[in-house]
């Protein structure tokens, strides 16, 4: 059972690997200590965001209005920031507070009246981003007080280059790594998580099994609204200000990295190590193509590209196993237990 | 007589046509000068079609059981070459009829194909459709945006502006269009065998193919339908617009899966009302152009948007719980 999950995130683990080395040839600039440090800042949010994700596919839903969330968090944020306080801990409690509030709305519109996910959230989405391009009218919030930019200048473990400029591990991770450790362990040793795969297989059953469907899909949402709001932190920390355009499209993003990585959108499939490589691949492919020197208008058609080809190509190795594994069937006389 | 006014009432597409009426109404009343203006009337007569056979289109996908994220990308790709061979072929010759007929055979041509490409690998491969599509939309702007870099391709024939915006005996060019289409998809989804085989496919495709219903072949036919409506649609976009670029008529994507759901279509597939739809974009047209004309804030008018989408189904759900204790 383990050797084979271990083996299922192996092709985009190669595909991963097989893309650096290729980008690693044309620049070598792509293997340096302190591009790969860039890869982290600049994916951070996206990596987080993608974790958000993974919880919901796993349970079959679908959240299109991640971007429209992180977009009203970041306002909500960057007017408490430039109004009202500037302690950080407060600040932080009041992201993950709206997250958590937004994230609860699509929760009860999917569990509570039954609304389909896609059509639910795309719903939440036009009303969140109307309310935050109605409030803000587009405009940028700017004056963000000089502690919040100083705590999002703070580097770990800073390494001195040649040229005098300090390098080292953003301090944004400290976000970042408390949200995968907390996905990986409420999948991997909760209750929880037990009763989110088994809804991703099959509601009904789960329901019969004894899981408490409603609650956990009002989990899953409220828990992706966390993740959001910690990552609108680590993004206003980053960015130092706040553009309401800044996440247009940005949910399609997240999908796509998630899937990448091996979950489904029906649910039931889908892991923490996956979902991670999935967008070590996007930020590797985003960031080579920079590096190769592609012009911007080349880079949407490779993107979709490597997409369609990757997830066909998994398909392709899916469907080959699966005629294996019913020849095993067969001729083991069906002692293949997985 | 009697029992028919029942029928209509209890039916979804009869709530839907009495919110339409009542909508309508609302708006008339409130501002009967600017709502019920003939140039009002006039330019929802012009604006419906392109939206509405989209919402067709994406429809069609949906009672596959899929879902086409590619859709208004298909339509633009599709005028961005169409366009680009119709004026690059009048700057040429100075033939504006041979370089109509060019332009917009080219413009259904490519729409087929592209519909074909997505066709082929949700059907043949086998990839989920939201993401197949998500990655054909990002290859299909990716490439109009190569071909226009990022500004508009325009210089069509005057011949060409006619078909978006024009009239025969009193009736748009668009409107015909969209009356022919709208007949298409009924023959197609209510009385053809391909309309019980794509309705079979939505419910359960496993059981389709067992009962011998080619599933990938249907399948790949019903994206390459749904890749001509969206370059049908394109040419009244591009006609109405005199250019064509890849973002024109963005926002009519998730638009066009709120008008299918909206019209009752299941978004689990298998379930779908031509008329339904038909209804759900009617009155979603109504609402934006008549709170455009209340001088609302365009933001407001996507929450608002947003809200009916969310309380129509709230309120069939409740419904249907209704209808159960009974």
């Amino acid at each position: 059972m383990n050797r084979l999950k271990k083996i299922k995130e192996l092709p985009l683990l190669i595909v991963l690997i097989a893309i650096s080395v290729f980008i690693a040839i044309v620049n070598p600039a792509f293997l340096s200590l302190e591009n790969f440090l860039d890869l982290l800042k600049s994916n951070l949010v996206l990596a987080m965001m993608a974790m958000g994700m993974l919880f919901i596919l796993l349970t079959g839903g679908i959240d299109v209005s991640v971007a429209s969330i992180i977009t009203a968090v970041n306002v909500i944020l960057g007017q408490t920031l430039v109004h009202f306080t500037q302690n950080i801990f407060v600040v932080v409690l009041i992201a993950c507070a709206a997250g958590i509030l937004l994230g609860l709305m699509n929760g009860l519109l999917i569990s509570m009246l039954k609304i389909p996910p896609i059509v639910a959230t795309l719903g939440t989405m036009s009303m969140i981003l109307g309310v935050v391009l109605y409030t803000t009218n587009g405009n940028w919030i700017t004056g963000i007080p000089q502690n919040f930019i100083d705590f999002g200048r703070i580097i770990l473990f800073p390494y001195i280059l040649g040229d005098g400029r300090a390098i080292g591990i953003p301090i944004q991770v400290v976000f970042l790594i408390p949200v995968i450790l907390l996905t990986w362990f409420v999948l991997k040793h909760t209750v929880m998580g037990r009763g989110i795969y088994a809804i991703g297989g099959n509601i009904d059953s789960a329901e019969r099994m004894g899981f408490k469907t409603k609650k956990i899909i009002l989990f899953v949402y409220s828990i992706e609204g966390l993740i959001i709001g910690l990552s609108a932190v680590a993004h206003t920390s980053i960015m130092r200000q706040v553009d309401p355009n800044a996440f247009l499209g940005f949910e399609m993003q997240v999908i796509a990295a998630v899937v990448l990585g091996g979950a489904s959108t029906l649910g039931g499939y889908g892991s923490v190590f996956g979902t991670l490589i999935g967008v070590s691949l996007f930020s590797v492919i985003n960031n080579g193509m920079i590096l190769m020197r592609i012009p911007t208008f080349w880079q949407k058609i490779i993107v979709g590209f490597i997409i369609i080809s990757s997830i066909s190509v998994d398909m392709i190795q899916k469907k080959r196993e699966e005629k294996q594994k019913v020849r095993v069937d067969v001729e083991e006389g069906g002692t293949y237990a997985v | 007589m009697q029992s028919k006014i029942k029928k209509l009432f209890s039916s979804k597409e009869g709530i839907l046509l009495i919110i339409f009426i009542l909508i309508f109404i609302t708006m008339s009343l409130l501002s009967p000068n600017k709502f019920l203006s003939n140039y009002n009337i006039q330019s929802l007569a012009y604006q419906l079609p392109e939206f509405g056979i989209l919402s067709l289109s994406m429809m069609l996908i949906i009672m596959t059981g899929g879902i086409n994220l590619s859709l208004t990308f298909t339509a633009t790709l599709s005028m961005i070459v169409g366009g680009l061979a119709m004026s690059s072929y009048f700057t040429a010759t100075n033939m504006p009829f041979v370089s109509v007929v060019i332009g917009v055979f080219v413009m259904l041509a490519v729409s087929i194909v592209l519909g074909m490409f997505n066709g082929f690998i949700v059907s043949y491969i086998g990839v989920t459709p939201m993401i197949a599509t998500l990655g054909a939309a990002t290859l299909f702007e990716g490439i109009s945006l190569n071909i226009t870099k990022g500004g508009a391709i325009s210089g069509f024939p005057l011949m060409f502006l006619n078909i978006g915006n024009s009239a025969i005996f009193g009736i748009p060019v668009p409107m015909i269009i969209f009356i022919v289409v709208l007949i298409f998809m009924r023959i197609l989804l209510e009385k053809s065998k391909m309309g019980a085989a794509i309705i079979m496919i939505g419910c359960n495709p496993k059981v389709a193919e067992f009962s011998g219903i080619k599933v990938k072949k249907i399948l790949f036919q019903t994206y390459m339908i749904a890749g001509f409506l969206a370059g049908m649609a394109g040419i009244i976009m591009a006609s109405r617009y005199n250019s064509a670029k890849e973002s024109y008529g963005s926002s009519y994507l998730l638009q066009s899966v709120a008008a299918s759901v909206l019209g009752g279509t299941s978004i689990s597939g298998g379930e779908g009302k031509v008329l339904g739809t038909l209804l759900a974009t009617m009155i979603l047209q109504i609402i934006s152009s008549g709170l455009n004309i209340f001088g609302l804030n365009r933001y407001l008018t996507n929450v608002l948007m947003g809200f009916i989408l969310i309380l129509v189904l709230a309120i069939n759900y409740i419904a249907e719980q209704l209808k159960k204790k009974k």
